[in-house]
């Protein structure tokens, strides 16, 4: 090809590209929500002088651009692998978030131990301890779920915490409760490639364990369910990795939870009944939602097939919205309870605190991230 | 508006690039760019366009008072009053807070801040007006009657607010007459590319690399700093060297040539050699309009060393009312006067000594320059980083996070190295230089650079984009 051809090439070649691309962008139309990256996006800002003047369009327009760009997801991909392939780069780093991929599992740097957040979190139990369970005849429990971290940083070559110390340091602040220790019953395998969370079908051990912990003895015999719809978890598309596919999410069933009966409560404190698995989700923004209907702030299982009258209080996070219903088992009643989305001091006027078992479950992620809790 | 932004390259661009190549005539051509800049500007400072516009207005009325009185006293007298009115804008709206603070803190009085927020590229376009004026009054030029055509110049989007400094001497005809060629737009599109390049894929990411590392690490030691160092060396060169690339080439599409501003400087063997390869349109422009006019080096030697001090100290004013600018600046000027009188020769004649040394002094001088924000132009931060690098502070040599980092970043800093030598052009140039390498390059061309642009769009598109560190100046 003559330097003459090759500039007519070159000019034509990035001529269709960019007013292809453009004229795309210009005319799509704009779509209302990101499932990948689990997200409302931007519509068109207003015009106004005022918008204008105070350069609010002009930002806007620019998230707007950036949201409502043709073939964004595929764009997210390219450039995750140019910087793991090309570039060699260990992460792909977006924005605030910094993930990475270690045989196939994706999983997002939580690095250093934030000794601040795990103080809050322990001030956090010792104040409803303090309110609700000292000395009335409550059994306390606290248990640690470990994040992928903790299984695959080290051979990615990441930063990683040192989880000895952090759940030394948990087991320091919180003495008044009995740690369970479940570390050693999971492994990379028991957790999503694609998402922050552990495997329901993967953790019946785990509940084993705690249950046994707690004086009750659970069977788990359940039926595994696939949901007839692919998951892609929370990293699927916010992190922007390439070759990631979709996985398969299995819920699990027994005549006991089937007999089963949930409900929760509204803004005004209205019960609503509802099921252990909720198969709207399924189809919703994020389907690991489907276990007890994700980030409800108080739920109550009540069991009719229980052979006790034992009732369980479980403060957890979303890793207990799979592990609870594993049990319910050997309760009559099990009351979840997630202080991210209700505030402590209103727990009250929901649960009555007097012989119960008392369980803290959280995961390391949101230990060290605690702010949330109220 | 950022040229590294999907607004300017998918919305912006296509639009003024389209009206543009329909429009018949030259005047039709610039009046377009004229409004197609002023958007630009305004999009990111819509009231301070006004001011630009103002400033174009001082420009051309005192450019024609010039004229007119040429070889009269009231000549010299417009020129001077056009060079006061315009340092005066810029003193007010770049330096006004900087004496006002150091006033106060000077006299312990309580004056209240001005809190005056800096116009993007006023100390280039008002660089470009001053030039243009002493040019007309030196009779370098004739003063431009189109007010139309000064204003498109001062105003041209690709080099408007980061440079290079474009001497209307130097695009005078162009924009009265220029041609448009596959050849040049081909050209443009390569360099443009080159420069988005430059500054997404490997300034934005050193810019990331420092704030991230700098933030993050827990265990800093002393290899901690010296990579910092290296890469904020990096980010300020392919940052700044991008945006002057991605200029040159919208100018080349649009059918100007603009002057070259970067020629490899972290090649140097000196100081003198470096200024001569780094940001060359300010070094020429402070030459022309400061350094000579003061007497040069047809000075006695005293009167020199004056000299060469009062350019450097405003060089380094001219990056930033603060002081690690000017100290930034006066280093220089000393690095460059112990060159003058004694080390020049031995540095030119030296093969490896000339090279490290001028890596070494630019890469500390590059941490008080500061200009990733790191330290807020806090010249004690600076220093202890600086101090860092030889151990002071008890760091360890090594730590373990200092050697994650450089491993997920060492394949961007091998990139970046050879980036900032001529190895690749030389390499490209050598192949070329056969006639199946020239087929062979010709063909993968068009592909690379596509490549390049796909790429650049995934990394915009995925939000990994900042401001171009010369904004700010």
């Amino acid at each position: 090809m003559s330097t003459k051809v090759k500039n007519i090439v070159l000019t034509c070649v990035m001529g269709v590209f960019f007013f292809g691309l453009a004229f795309f962008a210009w005319f799509k139309p704009a779509d209302d929500y990101s499932y990948t990256e689990r997200k409302t996006l931007k519509s068109f800002p207003k015009i106004t002088w005022e918008t204008i003047v105070n350069k609010k369009f002009m930002t806007d327009f620019e998230s707007y651009t950036l949201d409502q760009f043709p073939m964004r997801d595929r764009f997210f991909k390219i450039k995750g692998g140019v910087n793991l392939y090309l570039f060699g780069m260990k992460n792909n780093v977006r924005g605030d978030y910094n993930y990475y991929t270690e045989d196939g599992y994706v999983s997002e740097v939580e690095y250093p131990m934030n000794e601040g957040s795990l103080d809050y979190a322990a001030g956090r139990f010792k104040n409803i301890y303090n309110m609700y369970l000292k000395n009335k005849n409550t059994n306390l429990y606290f248990s640690i779920v470990p994040d992928k971290n903790y299984f695959i940083a080290e051979d990615a070559g990441q930063l990683s915490m040192d989880y000895d110390a952090f759940i030394n340091t948990m087991k320091e602040k919180t003495d008044y409760m009995q740690y369970i220790d479940i570390m050693d019953l999971l492994s990379i395998e028991d957790y999503y490639k694609t998402d922050t969370h552990w495997r329901q079908e993967k953790i019946v051990d785990v509940a084993q364990r705690i249950g046994e912990a707690m004086g009750v003895t659970l069977a788990g015999n359940y039926k595994e369910n696939v949901l007839d719809h692919p998951f892609g978890g929370v990293y699927y598309g916010q992190s922007g990795l390439p070759f990631l596919k979709e996985e398969e999410l299995v819920y699990l069933t027994s005549d006991v939870l089937d007999n089963c009966t949930v409900k929760t409560y509204d803004k005004n404190g209205k019960p609503i009944s509802m099921g252990i698995y909720d198969m709207e989700k399924a189809y919703d923004k994020d389907p690991y939602e489907i276990y007890l209907s994700g980030s409800l702030s108080l739920i109550e299982i009540t069991n009719p097939n229980a052979t006790t009258d034992k009732e369980l209080v479980i403060f957890r996070d979303s890793f207990g919205s799979s592990l609870s219903p594993l049990l319910v088992e050997g309760y009559a009643k099990v009351t979840v309870v997630d202080i991210r989305y209700m505030n402590s001091s209103m727990l009250n006027r929901y649960v009555r605190f007097n012989n119960q078992d008392v369980l803290f479950i959280y995961s390391t992620l949101v230990l060290n991230n605690s702010s949330s809790l109220t | 508006m950022l040229f590294s932004s999907i607004p300017f390259l998918y919305y912006f661009l296509p639009i003024v690039l389209i009206v543009y190549f329909l429009l018949p005539k030259i005047f039709l051509k610039n009046t377009w760019l004229l409004l197609a800049s002023l958007f630009f500007y305004a999009w990111g400072e819509p009231k301070y366009a006004i001011l630009m516009v103002t400033a174009i207005t001082i420009g051309y009325v005192f450019g024609l008072l010039i004229e007119k009185f040429r070889g009269k006293p009231l000549s010299k007298v417009f020129m001077i009053s056009a060079v006061a009115l315009e340092l005066a804008l810029l003193i007010y709206f770049k330096y006004a807070n900087f004496f006002v603070a150091n006033f106060a803190a000077l006299t312990g009085m309580n004056v209240p801040t001005l809190n005056i927020i800096l116009p993007i590229g006023i100390s280039f376009y008002l660089f470009q007006i001053l030039s243009y004026d002493v040019d007309v009054y030196r009779g370098d030029v004739p003063a431009q009657k189109n007010y139309i055509y000064l204003a498109s110049y001062v105003a041209l989007f690709p080099q408007l607010i980061a440079g290079p400094i474009v001497r209307y001497k130097d695009i005078e005809e162009q924009l009265i007459s220029r041609n448009h060629s596959f050849e040049k737009i081909a050209l443009g599109i390569r360099r443009f590319a080159i420069g988005l390049g430059k500054k997404i894929l490997i300034a934005d990411q050193m810019s990331k690399f420092c704030f991230t590392f700098y933030q993050d690490c827990d265990d800093k030691s002393v290899l901690f700093f010296w990579v910092y160092a290296i890469a904020n060396m990096l980010c300020i060169y392919f940052d700044f060297s991008g945006y002057s690339d991605m200029a040159i080439g919208l100018g080349k599409i649009l059918g100007f040539e603009f002057l070259e501003n970067f020629n490899y400087p972290y090649i140097s063997k000196s100081v003198t050699e470096f200024w001569r390869r780094w940001h060359m349109s300010l070094g020429s422009w402070f030459r022309d309009y400061v350094y000579i006019p003061l007497g040069g080096n047809r000075v006695s030697k005293a009167r020199n060393i004056f000299n060469i001090f009062v350019v450097w100290f405003l060089t380094g004013f001219w990056h930033g009312a603060a002081w690690n600018y000017i100290i930034w600046g006066v280093m220089f000027a000393l690095l460059l006067l112990v060159e003058k009188l004694w080390t020049l020769n031995f540095l030119k004649k030296s093969k490896v000594i000339g090279h490290v040394y001028v890596l070494f002094v630019v890469l500390i001088s590059f941490i008080f320059f500061d200009a990733t924000g790191i330290f807020e132009n806090d010249m004690k931060e600076s220093v202890v980083a600086i101090g860092s690098l030889f151990g002071l502070g008890g760091l360890p040599l090594v730590s373990a996070e200092t050697f994650h980092y450089i491993a997920s970043y060492a394949v961007l800093f091998i990139f970046a190295i050879v980036g900032a030598t001529p190895v690749v052009k030389n390499t490209v140039l050598k192949i070329k230089s056969t006639n199946a390498g020239e087929k062979v390059i010709n063909v993968l061309e068009p592909l690379f650079i596509l490549g390049v642009f796909v790429i650049i769009t995934a990394s915009l598109v995925d939000g990994a984009f900042s401001p171009f560190l010369y904004f700010q100046f």
